[in-house]
């Protein structure tokens, strides 16, 4: 395709132009001079006109005025009477005003139709610059994985891009054409009227539509609509960009199914949790009165009838105190432990050596005149509650003491694992009686004794207090032992 | 003991009743106590009607009060007599079976005065109940408008 025909006036050299007029010019006179010589007279005058049309036709304006300039003196000299001279009588002033007159409409005219045809030109190549860059831009869209298409004011499809034919299953064919609702049998989130009225306003929406695919399957789309406005600023066309998120949305009710399933069972817990605290209410209250009116009233009798009682009588008497006393206890360590799972832990920083001299001082009393060795490590800071935590030194020392009892010389140490650089490990390691690691398991349960009353005596409690408020901070419990050979406690929690 | 004070118990077990008052016997307490069955009853008593229209309008020198009590529970009677201008002087000593924690908050929310938990061995029963007869009946001074005997 040429190009460069509008810039004909430009790129054509000027000299070139002016010898065009020149030679035209020429050529005219040339002509006119032998047709005078054969006596056809007054042909002069067109020939001239035609050689300044030609001119200004191929030449432009300059050489135009050149070729007249040119003509007018010649015709003076040659062809106006007294020939041969530049002198021109009044009677031919008339003559030679018709002569430039028409001689500069010619020209004018060959500028205007000039100039229409340079636009004409301009604007096809402008056409085809367009063209180029649409068809570029369409082979683009053509590229992206996004679904586009665009359709008109009436949702007739003009143009459907390779991801729309893979979201929906569509070929451009099938679906440039067709009305975009009818073809995808879209579902609208809102009323299609307010959703319209909004777009056009704002000229975007954004929305999630439910559409059918040509296999005929749902297909849930996130649609970005933007509104192209022709001339004059009259919306001309809508443009759709399509995500396919099914299985997002798939995903999204299953968490929503889920968390409504969670929500309900905490409701559930909450309400479970509820009626045990009542439960341990209960215990607390209407479990321990009865007690207390038969270990009150067993002493009373103990007291009243002791001088006439014999000796199985006053073992009895005992047995029932001391029975009524154990229940007492088992109540008390129940509620104790329980109570643990239901309050509030208060959590500060606490300095662990501070804690174990408090519940050593605590357990201390209970050892009487025994020989024991206490050794106590660098301990480091613990963020936890500071009573349920000594709690758990108190379980801990005291269940030392109580299972070195056999040993000429007890030791017991408490210290920190500092190889460990997550978590705090405190351990307390005893030389006592130890346990089978095949009951491992059962220590920590409620209720749980690896020992007779008669060899050591207990609730089974407090090791499942420990757990529990390990647990409660985020820790676990576990221990070592081999019998006779002593045992060793561990528990862990995250470091503060 | 010539200054014993009057004690006002608040109990509905009969023989937490009987236990209690064994056990202030041993010290010779057992006369000045006046034992009311509900709460109900002992506003009555504090306000000198129903049953006890008749008696002196005379404040006990302590009440002793269960808190698991019929018709108006513990805590009800708590709060109607530290609310009351008449009756917020009167010592208040909660004898409960219950060591849940939010009892006792909501008593010391509500003034008590103190706050006991009756044991179940009876040796310290007897005790707990005999110094606390001993310190509020006799060591306390009570506050003026209480019947001494």
């Amino acid at each position: 395709m040429e190009r460069s025909d509008y810039f004909a006036t430009k790129t054509t050299p000027t000299m070139l132009r002016y010898c065009l007029a020149v030679g035209s010019f020429a050529l005219a006179l040339g002509l006119g001079l032998l047709l005078n010589h054969y006596n056809f007279r007054g042909l002069a005058d067109p020939l001239f006109l035609l050689a300044i049309a030609i001119t200004a036709w191929y030449a432009g304006l300059g050489p135009a005025i050149l070729a007249l300039l040119l003509s007018f003196l010649t015709f003076d000299y040659f062809f106006i009477e007294p020939a041969y001279t530049l002198y021109m009588t009044s009677e031919d002033v008339p003559h030679f005003i018709i002569f430039v007159l028409f001689a500069s409409l010619v020209t004018r005219f060959a500028a205007v139709r000039r100039r229409v045809e340079r636009d004409l030109l301009q604007s096809r190549d402008e056409l085809e610059k367009e063209v180029a860059e649409r068809t570029q831009q369409a082979s683009l869209l053509n590229l992206t994985h996004d679904s586009i298409f665009v359709r008109d004011m009436d949702n007739v499809i003009a143009y459907w891009n390779r991801g729309a034919q893979e979201l929906y299953g569509f070929t451009a064919e099938e679906a440039v054409g067709k009305r975009s609702n009818e073809l995808l049998h879209t579902i609208f989130p809102a009323p299609v009227e307010d959703i319209r009225a909004e777009f056009l306003r704002t000229g975007r929406w954004e929305g999630e539509l439910r559409r059918t695919k040509a296999d005929g399957a749902d297909v849930v789309v996130a649609s970005r609509w933007s509104l192209r406005r022709g001339e004059p600023n009259q919306p001309s066309a809508i443009m759709e960009t399509n995500n396919n998120i099914t299985e997002r949305k798939r995903r999204e009710d299953e968490i929503r199914g889920l968390n409504r399933e969670l929500a309900s069972r905490s409701t559930e817990l909450e309400a479970k949790n509820k009626e045990l605290e009542a439960f341990a209410y209960s215990i607390s209250h209407d479990l321990r009165a009865p007690l207390r009116h038969m270990s009150g009233y067993a002493e009373l009798l103990q007291k009243k009838a002791s001088a006439v009682l014999d000796a199985k009588s006053q073992r009895y008497m005992l047995m029932i105190l001391e029975s009524a006393k154990r229940m007492g206890d088992l109540i008390d360590d129940l509620l104790a432990f329980s109570r643990i799972g239901r309050t509030e832990t208060q959590k500060t920083l606490i300095n662990l050596e501070q804690l174990v001299k408090e519940a050593l001082s605590e357990v201390r009393q209970e050892t009487d005149a025994r020989n024991i060795v206490w050794s106590i490590g660098t301990l480091p800071n613990f963020y936890g509650d500071r009573s349920m935590l000594r709690l758990v030194f108190v379980n801990l020392l005291s269940n030392a003491v109580k299972f070195t009892r056999t040993r000429p010389q007890a030791e017991i140490e408490i210290g920190c694992d500092a190889a460990n650089q997550d978590e705090i490990v405190v351990f307390v390691k005893d030389n006592g009686v130890g346990f089978d690691m095949k009951y491992v398991g059962k220590l920590f349960g409620v209720f749980q004794r690896l020992h007779t009353a008669q060899t050591f005596e207990g609730t089974g409690i407090g090791l499942a207090t420990v757990q529990r408020i390990v647990q409660r901070h985020g820790g676990k419990v576990w221990a070592e032992g081999q019998v006779d050979q002593g045992a060793t406690f561990y528990f862990s929690a995250p470091k503060p | 003991m010539d200054k014993l004070g009057r004690i006002l118990m608040v109990e509905d077990d009969p023989k937490d009743v009987e236990l209690t008052l064994t056990a202030l016997e041993e010290y010779n307490l057992a006369n000045e106590v006046v034992v009311v069955g509900d709460g109900e009853e002992a506003l009555d008593y504090l306000n000198c009607r129903g049953a006890y229209s008749s008696r002196t309008g005379d404040n006990p020198a302590v009440m002793l009060l269960d808190l698991k009590l019929p018709k108006v529970d513990g805590l009800e009677v708590l709060q109607s007599v530290k609310s009351d201008e008449k009756f917020r002087m009167i010592p208040v000593v909660v004898l409960t079976s219950s060591r849940e924690e939010k009892d006792m908050v909501a008593s010391y929310k509500l003034g008590v005065n103190g706050y006991v938990v009756k044991p179940v061995n009876f040796h310290e029963f007897v005790n707990a109940i005999r110094e606390l007869g001993v310190f509020w009946a006799i060591i306390n001074e009570p506050p003026p408008g209480s019947i001494k005997k």
